[in-house]
């Protein structure tokens, strides 16, 4: 496999973490604008670990997805008794304080003769374990692919047990589902945790894929993708996150011909899905099927 | 014994080791948002040389969907000189990413701003 294919393969298990972070949100009924927050929350935190104080990768992960969920619960305890929209616009105005707080952070430390760490606007440079340990491009890939791998198969694994089943009674209707007895707030408050964490490894491995991150690469632009991802793919499987952000990156890589201009047929690609399926192209009906 | 020695390895603190160093000049072609551009690579005091580079680059406010495709850049009259020719999408901000393997596996990703005329580094305040 060529170092481009490795390349396209290990985005797409990348920005797929972003996109099932948004999906377990979007199934308890909530549409979150501000998973790219986490996203980056998970990228600094794991960046600061291991290229500032040399800490090893698995331990950088813990405390990004740990970060993660801190933070994203710390945005849902307020914000959650919103509802809708009102609970969307909340979630982007935090995450664009989190992008803020991001330009704000100057911490460097001197190592080998060079500054490492964050530096505000300028971004955070060396972020090197991957190319300090010799991981080969295709060895991160495969890392990448099996955390995604083992957090499909947990989220699956839910969602046939009776918490994916109140998970979606919630989403579906959260008064009636306080009437039977679930505790709503507490659950949902669970669920956006667990997304933060989700969010935040995905950012954590971007990190040390990328080297580099900046304030401006956990933008809505980021946010807006992470929720097209299970739109597009769709609402009635786990693996519907990850259609749509296979979809997403080889439509665009495929259509490169079209050069600037594929960003305007992909958006018209999603408008079109968008209004023929609107709950994506494995939707609950189909997977209902599908399963018979 | 070998799983145990996998798992040392990946969860002992690593030593920091020197950065690659990169700059970076580019002209504009006169065709549509090529650019031909020159890297200068220097690991230490010393000109890095007989790399494999491979230069792509990134819109960093989407920079896993919206990128170009890496091309190989092949080596120049300088020391630790490489030659890449860019084509972009659009004139503006871009990361480009400069990747390394070979003798020395490394990433640099530098900040320029794209217009007509050539690349112009970004300095952000």
């Amino acid at each position: 496999m060529d170092e481009y294919a490795i390349g396209v393969l290990t985005n797409i298990g990348l920005i797929s973490f972003l996109g099932l972070s948004a999906y377990v949100l979007l199934i308890s009924g909530e549409l979150s604008f501000g998973q790219q927050a986490f996203f980056g929350i998970g990228a600094y935190a794991a960046g600061i670990a291991t290229a500032m104080f040399a800490w090893p990768l698995p331990l950088a992960i813990a405390i990004a997805m740990a970060g993660g969920a801190t933070a994203a619960a710390l945005v849902a305890w307020p914000t959650l008794r919103l509802r809708g929209l009102y609970f969307a616009m909340a979630t982007l105005a935090a995450a664009e304080m989190f992008r803020i707080a991001f330009e704000l952070l100057h911490w460097q430390v001197e190592l080998g003769g060079e500054r490492v760490g964050p530096d505000g606007t300028q971004g955070f440079r060396g972020i090197r374990w991957i190319f300090e340990r010799g991981v080969e491009p295709l060895g991160f890939l495969a890392l990448v692919w099996l955390l995604l791998l083992a957090f499909v198969l947990g989220i699956w694994w839910m969602e046939r047990s009776r918490l994916g089943a109140t998970l979606r009674a919630v989403g579906a209707d959260p008064e009636l589902a306080r009437s039977l007895g679930v505790d709503v707030e507490r659950l949902k408050l669970a669920i956006v945790a667990a997304s933060g964490a989700l969010a935040a490894l995905g950012g954590a491995l971007f990190a040390h894929h990328n080297t580099y991150i900046e304030p401006r690469n956990f933008d809505l632009m980021l946010g807006v993708h992470s929720l097209a991802y299970p739109l597009i793919g769709g609402l009635g499987t786990v693996l519907g996150p990850l259609l749509g952000a296979a979809l997403d990156i080889g439509v665009l890589e495929g259509s490169r011909f079209l050069q600037g201009y594929r960003m305007i047929v992909f958006g018209g690609l999603v408008a079109l899905l968008l209004i023929f399926r609107p709950r994506g192209l494995l939707d609950e009906n189909l997977v209902h099927r599908l399963k018979k | 014994m070998m799983k145990l020695l996998v798992l040392a390895a990946l969860l002992a603190p690593l030593t920091v080791h020197a950065q690659t160093r990169a700059d970076m000049q580019c002209k504009a072609t006169g065709k549509d948002l090529i650019y031909d551009c020159t890297i200068r690579l220097a690991r230490g005091d010393q000109p890095l040389e007989g790399a494999q580079v491979s230069v792509g680059a990134d819109m960093p406010s989407m920079p896993m969907a919206h990128n170009v495709k890496p091309v190989k850049a092949r080596p120049g009259n300088g020391p630790g000189e490489y030659l890449a020719r860019l084509d972009l999408e659009m004139t503006g901000e871009w990361a480009v990413k400069v990747r390394i393997s070979g003798k020395v596996r490394d990433q640099v990703v530098l900040h320029y701003r794209f217009d007509e005329r050539g690349a112009r580094p970004i300095r952000r305040r």
